[in-house]
């Protein structure tokens, strides 16, 4: 292969490379200017990659039982803030704080959960750009 | 056995629960999966390309052939290890992922191609091996074998945004 071909393709491959540098995701998924304060008792847990999800029985302003989804970051991001598989069960009282979905869907993020041993983790996926995120990446 | 009880039979399973669970594991044979990307999908490139007379028009097809594919096999072992895990820890998700039902389509397809190939225009191979242009059936081999790969790879990325 001719070598001013081999660079022309190689600038071009970088140059495809660039949107990656906003690695952050959050804002595909979820509004930053939708915030929401959920409470409520948890249904389930989906402890699992890449994201742990964790459901939650909310009563809406009319008394109604609405089920909300939470995306949390991955079993290793969690683990690393301190919570474990066995910080959340069914049954739970907890306290979420988060973004809602942009499809509208009875979706979060979750940003700040009060797991019921009161203490407060950041629920975040890493790196995602959004609300309160560290960094990582 | 419906197909669908069998991922839910799979997802439901110790062995699923355990990788689908894990701090280390999941990641970890994800990255496998990335790395037989490499292995499989880069070195049937090489042979694509010079069924498209563009990479080492000089040698042999039936060279390029011999030396190359060995290491795509590798890398299909690879594959269909790491790929059977991932696909073991969340098959009751999976099943219902239409980016995930694409991949699998598009790798049927993928894979049929060279059989195709091999036991039709490759016969003659002898007639052609030396010449950096190649009969027009090895050329489409080429491209539906660029196109199909690339197709499995960002069908499988894909599988991301399309579900859990």
């Amino acid at each position: 292969m001719k070598v001013k071909s081999a660079i022309v393709v190689a600038a071009l491959g970088l140059i495809t490379a660039l949107p990656a540098i906003a690695h952050h995701s959050f804002g595909a998924e979820f509004d930053e200017n939708k915030p929401i304060e959920l409470k409520g008792v948890v249904t389930k847990v989906e402890w699992q990659n890449p994201h742990v999800y964790f459901y939650v029985d909310v009563k809406d302003s009319n008394g109604a039982t609405v089920n909300w989804g939470l995306e949390t970051d991955s079993p290793g991001g969690l683990i690393r803030r301190g919570w474990t598989h066995t910080s959340l069960k069914v049954g739970d009282q907890v306290t979420v704080k988060g973004y809602v979905a942009k499809d509208g869907s009875h979706l979060a993020d979750a940003r700040l959960v009060t797991l019921p041993d009161g203490r407060k983790v950041y629920g975040g996926t890493a790196g995602d750009g959004g609300p309160g995120d560290p960094g990582g990446n | 056995m419906h197909l669908m009880q069998l991922c839910q039979w799979l997802y439901d399973s110790h062995f699923g629960t355990v990788i689908r669970e894990s701090q280390f594991a999941f990641p970890l044979i994800e990255s496998v999966h990335v790395l037989g990307i490499a292995l499989l999908v880069g070195t049937v490139l090489l042979v694509d390309l010079r069924l498209l007379g563009v990479l080492m028009e000089e040698e042999p097809v039936s060279e390029v052939v011999s030396r190359v594919l060995p290491l795509t096999w590798c890398g299909f072992v690879v594959q269909v290890l790491s790929g059977v895990l991932l696909f073991w820890a969340k098959a009751a998700q999976y099943y219902e992922n239409p980016a995930f039902r694409w991949k699998v389509a598009l790798l049927l397809v993928a894979g049929l191609n060279p059989l195709v190939f091999h036991s039709t225009v490759y016969r003659g191979v002898s007639a052609w091996n030396e010449k950096h242009t190649t009969p027009i059936g090895a050329k489409i081999a080429g491209i539906l074998s660029l196109t199909l790969w690339s197709g499995v790879i960002i069908a499988g990325r894909a599988t991301a945004y399309f579900g859990k």
